[in-house]
């Protein structure tokens, strides 16, 4: 244990994050950024467990909120049993809680639902996540029926006087769990079990070959995962102290996928920036737009076509090149061809909102948009194809520049 | 109780039916191209849509005919623009392909036609009841679903089974390279499949919109159902989506109707609970709440026991 | 002392019988190859002992166990490793990666999750030098998808080797190479099996004929004959079977 927290502690990396998550609050202060704060807490959190499944394991899961959405159902009750006395421990392991039965519950689904993996593994985590979801209409007195369960967070013993009743109070026991979390989750991928998860994506039959039985490591991979979805739940349940039944739904499960997706699978840090960008999107861009629900579709389509690896997967194509050392190289083509991006990106969500605000001018990035006037609809037309055409003109020399950043040198020695 | 039982067959058959012209065209996609298409109930969903716009303007009819094929153009584009650039990055990425596509469809359509939900009616024509038993009225227009679906079903067995591009499909279905190195324009195939099959789903939405309701939920309500279906038939085969279809619709048809709770039934083997149970919950089950939880069970089952499902061919 | 025996082992897929009763004897530190017309179920064979496929009938004994049926990771851990026609190997880990991988099980880690890769000074020494002897511990950092088609055989070939294998199943390891690159191959083959059992499904006769202590001929299921190359090349029946590269030098 303590030479984990040495290495951590010798990490710049590590040190930044804590500092970041610590030093939030202090710079965004307002009751939005700490709301939106602790939703980034959870989803980071949900997120990097789903990425264990699906980028470092290769498992698609259409069910992972059934691990997080237990976790949360305990916990919640948990809190209950904490105001009557029932059990008597700071509210700050609630987490642990959420954890255990995650863990628990992964192992006796895991335990018959990963012989295969793929689309069999993918429509058996669907059943299971519609089962369960429909099963907790049922029950409804653990579940508490449509209307869901509700807690307290400020019972319980105090910690060093703070009884939690304030949002930034708790957002700092989130992060700390963040963290710890992410540390796990990290430290995970790089053991033996953690390595050997990426070969079983990467070849489920050569793992067998080298010794390893697929099976075994999926499962290994399921549990972790389902571990740390439930401790996600557990902050949720703190965060918002109360739970329902779509916690636990497909939907919920689309969304941890769509996070990790756009984020970038394989990649640790993807679902991070995934968590970060969606809850962003979620909680800001629908204060300005109604349709943001429709941008995030779109987006999410044109990541799976044109940037299968997400975000993280972007940046990390420039490996290559990086190793080459001719990063710098990949500047100006990049520069020609993202601002006309851009542009023609403002045009087109100009047309989209103005279709949708049906003869009501507003207000677009300082210009004021009149949906009624042809001039405007002229106007955001030719910026539109203007932009266009400067993208297609600048696409020929970034393929250019690209090929000669990423060539991989190939040794002259008669023995490779 | 005989009343019940012919009702609730014909209720189920309606279903059953239902679900078979969704089944189909999912299966067929999945055993051509092996791809799940997670959107293939949004396609269902822009059929009814499709059909409700177009009524508005010329009636019923002319919407069963356009809007099935608009969504089938619709489908191949996909295909072609989309499906065809992420075969490559492997089976994953084609279903949150497909996942996200689901996503986007259902925004989409609240987008284009707002979030209420939609007054698309059967045409008066058929607003007659076909036959009544025991007092109880049989609605001309499900017998119309079932001519329709019947219809559909022989013909896309003709197309199949007898004709020269149906027999091609077949081969392809199974062995694709060597159809393709026999000199047939694969990728052609692919995008008409797909075509077809999402065209499927969007006449399954023309017919049952106006009984089902035409909302932005309506895929959702389908959905998980169809794979469930899919799945438990085996992914790949036709006849097996048919036994599976008519299996779920009757199952669920008989499960709604009939009143049996579980005390009942533990009072027959001569066991009673007290109400304070822990488990209270699960023994006062009757059979209409877990009526949609069954296909679910049915398909983990299946999925444990029988990966192949019934009659499933298409190794993964 | 024998490493490998098949006993009567055949393999029927549905109706199609590929295996008909093979029967084969392989040496400890043997070099053996199979030769044999294209469909004739080397690799099929190469499956029934390697754990990939069940037999329909007989029984393979692996130091003197019977491994039949088992599963593919059990067989390896007995110390039988192979490679395959089609590259095999971890595509989006590092050539590092993918060696380190598979010296995990031979150095005891089995499914830890409290063992810190970056720690094991051991393990990743080993890893090293056997990037080291197959020659590609100048891209050990590379992702081994990326790298060119003979590294990747190179890296299929050091996978295989990692963990200390007694007896080496190698399928086709030259497929696809041109002369020079074919040579290397021979020269790391013959380097890293020495002191073990070799198994070599092969077309190149010039390579057979180099390493093979001995020559199987599997034709249509079956061997219709095991013996030193010369008596091979000049066997009536193989002749007949299969017309191969015979070298003109004879």
């Amino acid at each position: 244990m303590e030479t984990l927290k040495a290495i951590a502690k010798k990490s710049p990396i590590w040190i930044a994050y804590l500092a970041a998550l610590l030093g939030l609050p202090l710079v965004f202060d307002s009751i939005l950024a700490i709301s939106i704060f602790n939703q980034m807490a959870i989803g980071i959190v949900f997120a990097l467990s789903y990425n264990m499944l699906l980028g470092q394991g290769g498992m698609l899961s259409f069910g992972h909120a059934v691990y997080f959405g237990l976790g949360g159902f305990l916990a919640v009750h948990t809190l209950i049993l904490i105001e009557f006395e029932t059990v008597y421990f700071s509210i700050i392991f609630i987490p642990v809680i959420g954890g255990v039965i995650g863990l628990l519950a992964a192992i006796f689904i895991g335990s018959f639902s990963t012989r295969k993996a793929g689309t069999v593994f993918a429509m058996i985590s669907l059943g299971i996540g519609e089962l369960i979801a429909a099963s907790s209409l049922i029950f409804s007195d653990f579940f508490g029926g449509e209307a869901g369960i509700s807690g307290d967070r400020t019972y319980g013993p105090t910690f060093f006087g703070v009884d939690f009743t304030q949002n930034d109070q708790i957002y700092y026991v989130a992060a700390i769990w963040v963290f710890i979390a992410t540390l796990f989750m990290y430290l995970f991928t790089q053991t033996p079990a953690g390595r050997m998860a990426n070969a079983v994506r990467d070849n489920p039959e050569r793992a067998q070959f080298i010794g390893y039985s697929s099976r075994r490591i999926r499962f290994i991979s399921f549990c972790a995962s389902g571990l740390f979805a439930g401790i996600a739940g557990g902050l949720f349940a703190l965060n918002y102290e109360f739970i329902t039944e779509e916690n636990l739904n497909a939907a919920t499960s689309g969304r941890v996928l769509l996070m990790a997706y756009i984020g970038g699978l394989g990649y640790f840090i993807g679902p991070i920036i995934g968590a970060v960008v969606l809850t962003l999107m979620n909680s800001l861009l629908s204060n300005y737009t109604e349709l943001w629900m429709l941008y995030l579709g779109i987006m999410f389509l044109l990541t799976v076509i044109y940037l299968p690896r997400g975000f993280a997967g972007f940046i990390m194509m420039h490996q290559v090149a990086w190793i080459n050392n001719r990063i710098k190289s990949l500047g100006v083509p990049y520069l020609l061809i993202g601002l006309p991006s851009l542009v023609l990106l403002a045009g087109i969500i100009a047309m989209v909102e103005m279709s949708d605000h049906e003869g009501e001018a507003f207000y677009y990035f300082g210009f004021k948009l009149n949906p009624e006037s042809f001039v405007t609809w002229a106007v955001v037309l030719v910026i539109s194809l203007s932009a266009y055409a400067g993208v297609r003109a600048a696409l020929p020399q970034l393929k250019q520049a690209w090929e000669s950043a990423n060539a991989v040198p190939d040794s002259e020695d008669p023995k490779s | 109780m005989l009343e019940v039982f012919v009702f609730a067959t014909l209720n189920g058959l309606v279903t059953g039916l239902l679900l078979f012209m969704l089944a189909s065209g999912l299966t067929l996609i999945f055993s051509m191209m092996g791809v799940l298409n997670f959107a293939h109930a949004s396609f269902y969903m822009l059929g009814a849509y499709f059909a409700y716009s177009i009524s508005l303007k010329t009636g019923f009819w002319v919407g069963l005919i356009f809007a099935p094929l608009l969504v089938g153009v619709l489908g191949a584009l996909v295909e072609r623009y989309g499906l065809r650039r992420v075969h490559r990055s492997g089976h994953v990425a084609e279903l949150v392909f497909t996942f996200g596509l689901a996503f986007l469809i259902d925004e989409a359509v609240q987008f284009f036609w707002g979030a209420d939900t939609k007054n698309y009616r059967s045409p008066d024509i058929l607003d007659f009841p076909l036959f009544t038993m025991f007092g109880q009225e049989f609605p001309a227009y499900r017998g119309f679903m079932i001519g329709i679906s019947v219809m559909i079903f022989i013909a896309l067995y003709y197309v199949l089974t007898k004709s020269r591009v149906g027999i091609i499909i077949q081969a392809a279905i199974t062995h694709p390279n060597t159809v393709a190195n026999l000199g047939h324009n694969v990728p052609l195939i692919f995008m008409g499949v797909f075509g077809v099959g999402t065209a499927l789903a969007g006449l399954a939405g023309v017919i049952a919109g106006p009984v089902l309701t035409t909302f932005p939920g309506m895929a959702l309500v389908l959905g998980s159902i169809v794979f469930v279906i899919v799945v438990i038939g085996g992914l790949g085969s036709l006849p097996g989506a048919l036994i599976a279809s008519l299996l779920v619709g009757l199952l669920q048809s008989y499960a709604i109707a009939s009143d049996v709770g579980m005390p009942e039934l533990l009072e027959l083997i001569g066991v009673s609970f007290d109400r304070n149970h822990p488990l209270n919950d699960l023994w006062t089950l009757s059979l209409p709440q877990i009526a949609p939880i069954l296909p679910y069970l049915l398909l983990v089952l299946v999925l444990i026991f029988r990966p192949a499902g019934l009659l499933g061919k298409r190794e993964e | 002392m024998s490493i490998l025996t098949l006993n009567n082992i055949s393999k029927s897929f549905g109706q199609t019988e590929i295996i008909r009763g093979v029967n084969l004897a392989i040496e400890d530190g043997e070099k053996h190859a199979i030769i044999g017309p294209n469909g004739a179920g080397k690799s099929t064979l190469f499956h029934l002992i390697s754990g990939l496929h069940t037999v329909t009938g007989g029984s393979i004994k692996f130091k003197d166990q019977e491994i039949q049926n088992r599963p593919a990771f059990e067989i390896n851990r007995l110390g039988l490793a192979r490679s395959f026609q089609v590259t095999n190997i971890f595509h989006r880990m590092s050539v590092f990666e993918n060696v380190r991988c598979a010296l995990l099980w031979s150095k005891g880690f089995r499914y830890s999750f409290w063992h810190l890769l970056g720690r094991q000074g051991e393990l990743n020494d080993a890893s090293m030098h056997v990037l080291e002897e197959i020659g590609l511990s100048d891209r050990a950092q590379y992702p081994a998808g990326e790298l060119a088609y003979a590294a990747q055989r190179a890296l299929e070939l050091g996978i295989a080797i990692a963990s200390g294998a007694d007896l080496i199943m190698l399928d086709e390891p030259v497929a696809g190479m041109n002369i020079s690159e074919a040579q290397s191959a021979v020269e790391l083959i013959r380097k890293v099996t020495s002191g073990k059992t070799l198994i070599m499904v092969e077309h190149d006769m010039n390579i057979v004929f180099d390493i093979a202590d001995r020559i199987s001929v599997l034709v249509y299921g079956e061997i219709i004959a095991t013996d030193v190359p010369e008596k091979i090349r000049a066997n009536p029946r193989v002749q007949e079977a299969y017309l191969g590269e015979v070298p003109n030098s004879a």
